[in-house]
């Protein structure tokens, strides 16, 4: 209980840290939902690896030029970063999109493809980067360490917005997702309410990816939508829940990472597969129990 | 002779630019029913989709009268059952095209679909998943949805794939039903001629490329058929 009052205080050294680790474990499993629901899971998985692919490209563009980074700003490195990620994030998914609805070749194959070479490039890219090694490899692996005002800040905003648009539009998002055909004769704009769809996925992973690193991303884009959809009985509870969910699991991670001293991502995204197999264990037991006694009464 | 709600005029269906039919030319009456006919593969879904602005054509025109507002009943089976929506949820969706981006639910159209599920006798398992309604319970939610849109123009495409025989009866009871009572348009894509010459006045017919458009009592007399299928009788 002391480590819980300490993280909880507002003198917390890390206290950064963990407000952007929950905001992402409240955020990401709400655009999750629409990747499990559209079957994209695999884009969940490679689109954060691309996301710091981009990351490590934009971190590399000073060394390559020639650039010092700590003359221009305080914040530059994390605007470039931030630039590079988003950049590589919507290309990736407008064209992983856009092979998928011509339904041709192998999906899970490019995928595939993309997050193996994706994840090996960042690794070589900033292995060779002698301004950014440090940090952001720390970063790749999940540590979320270092996570200025500023930061935070920039999260904060990016994902409230991300929160108020799939709040005011789900009507629209719901209805182009499941149901493509009927949208299109109410005459709905379903090019558009797919772009804004792949924008706001494209653009959760980015800040993310930025703030926590792939690993987390990929842990709370997936993991809470797919421990809820096991019991969810519509959608209004499936977003919901998920999203507590995933901010819970991520304070909660934060908090065992802290007291044992372990990296907060792969703790995170271990807790959350414990609280799947529990509820999918939970579930399985339900619902034997359910079928045994409908037997009965029958 | 009724006014004419659609007007095809040498229309070509395909997909990609390449045609799977070409030179359609057929009129639809206002407040018909009519039935389109066909062996799988014949084209008929890839007219539904047309005349639904699904799919654009690849060729020729096509003219409604003024600006016909669908309710479109696709095969529950091509709606994927991972959503957890209930069958009012997967109902209410028919009243999005009179709600602007955005805005709110009123509650008199929340109310408006609790009465389309009424008169499709879905109103008793409305609360259940979707996912896990049997076959005709389905087609009666997605029935009530597009009475929800206000439809001038009810579009099937087989509504009673997967249905038992009892709640197909039932189902085309109920549309044929509506279509008296509303003035419907009712276009129904089937393979059940029984169900054609007992409810339907019209039949376009796809046969090996060719259209076939007439009343019920001059297309599906065994004379007829029997030359279109060219075998004896």
């Amino acid at each position: 209980m002391e480590t819980f009052r300490e993280i909880l205080s507002p003198d917390f050294l890390l206290r950064n840290s963990v407000y952007t680790s929950v905001l992402v474990g409240f955020i990401c499993p709400l655009v999750g939902v629409y990747l499990v629901l559209r079957r994209l899971v695999f884009m969940g998985v490679a689109l954060p690896q691309i996301s710091s692919t981009g990351v490590a490209v934009a971190l590399s563009l000073p060394m390559w030029f020639g650039v010092n980074l700590s003359e221009h700003g305080e914040h530059s490195e994390h605007l470039l970063a931030f630039v590079g990620s988003t950049v590589f994030s919507l290309i990736a998914i407008l064209v992983l999109a856009l092979m998928e609805r011509r339904g041709r070749g192998l999906p899970e194959g490019r995928l595939g493809t993309a997050y193996v070479v994706s994840a090996a490039l960042s690794i070589l890219l900033l292995s060779k980067n002698r301004f950014g090694e440090a940090g952001w490899l720390d970063l790749l692996k999940g540590e979320i360490i270092t996570i200025s005002n500023f930061d935070l800040e920039l999260t904060g905003i990016a994902l409230a917005l991300v929160l108020a648009v799939l709040g005011i539009f789900h009507k629209e998002l719901l209805l182009v997702s499941f149901d493509r055909a009927l949208a299109v004769t109410l005459r709905k704009k379903v090019v558009f309410w797919d772009a804004v769809m792949y924008l706001l996925i494209g653009f959760t992973v980015s800040i993310a990816v930025l703030s926590v690193g792939p690993l987390i991303a990929f842990g709370f884009l997936l993991i809470p939508v797919l421990t809820v959809r096991l019991f969810a009985r519509n959608m209004r509870q499936f977003t919901i829940v998920s999203s507590i969910v995933g901010g819970v699991a991520s304070f909660v991670g934060f908090w065992i990472a802290y007291q044992w001293d372990w990296p907060v991502g792969p703790t995170d995204v271990v807790l959350l597969g414990v609280i799947f197999a529990v509820v999918w264990t939970g579930h399985g037991i339900v619902r034997t129990f359910k079928k045994q006694q409908t037997r009965e009464a029958s | 002779m009724s006014e004419s709600l659609l007007t095809l005029n040498n229309l070509d269906i395909g997909y990609d630019g390449h045609a799977v039919m070409s030179g359609i030319t057929l009129s639809v009456a206002r407040s018909s029913f009519t039935a389109i006919l066909g062996t799988n593969g014949s084209g008929k879904s890839t007219l539904l989709k047309t005349l639904l602005g699904i799919q654009p054509p690849v060729g020729g025109e096509m003219r409604f009268a003024g600006e016909p507002v669908f309710g479109y009943v696709p095969q529950s089976v091509e709606l994927d059952t991972l959503y957890p929506l209930t069958g009012f949820d997967v109902a209410l969706m028919g009243v999005y095209g009179r709600i602007r981006a955005g805005q709110l639910l009123p509650r008199h159209e929340q109310d408006f679909v609790h009465e389309c599920l009424k008169a499709t006798a879905a109103d008793g398992f409305a609360r259940k998943k979707f996912s896990q309604l049997s076959g005709g319970q389905k087609q009666r939610v997605l029935i009530a949805r597009a009475l929800a849109a206000k439809p001038d123009v009810l579009v099937l495409d087989e509504p009673t794939a997967g249905v038992d025989a009892a709640a197909t009866h039932a189902l085309l009871e109920f549309i044929s039903q509506i279509h008296r009572e509303r003035r419907l348009t009712i276009l129904l894509v089937t393979h059940d001629l029984p169900l054609v010459r007992r409810h339907a006045q019209q039949v376009i017919w796809l046969h090996e490329g060719k259209v076939l458009h007439g009343p019920v009592s001059e297309l599906l007399t065994p004379e007829r058929m029997a030359e279109i299928f060219e075998i004896e009788i």
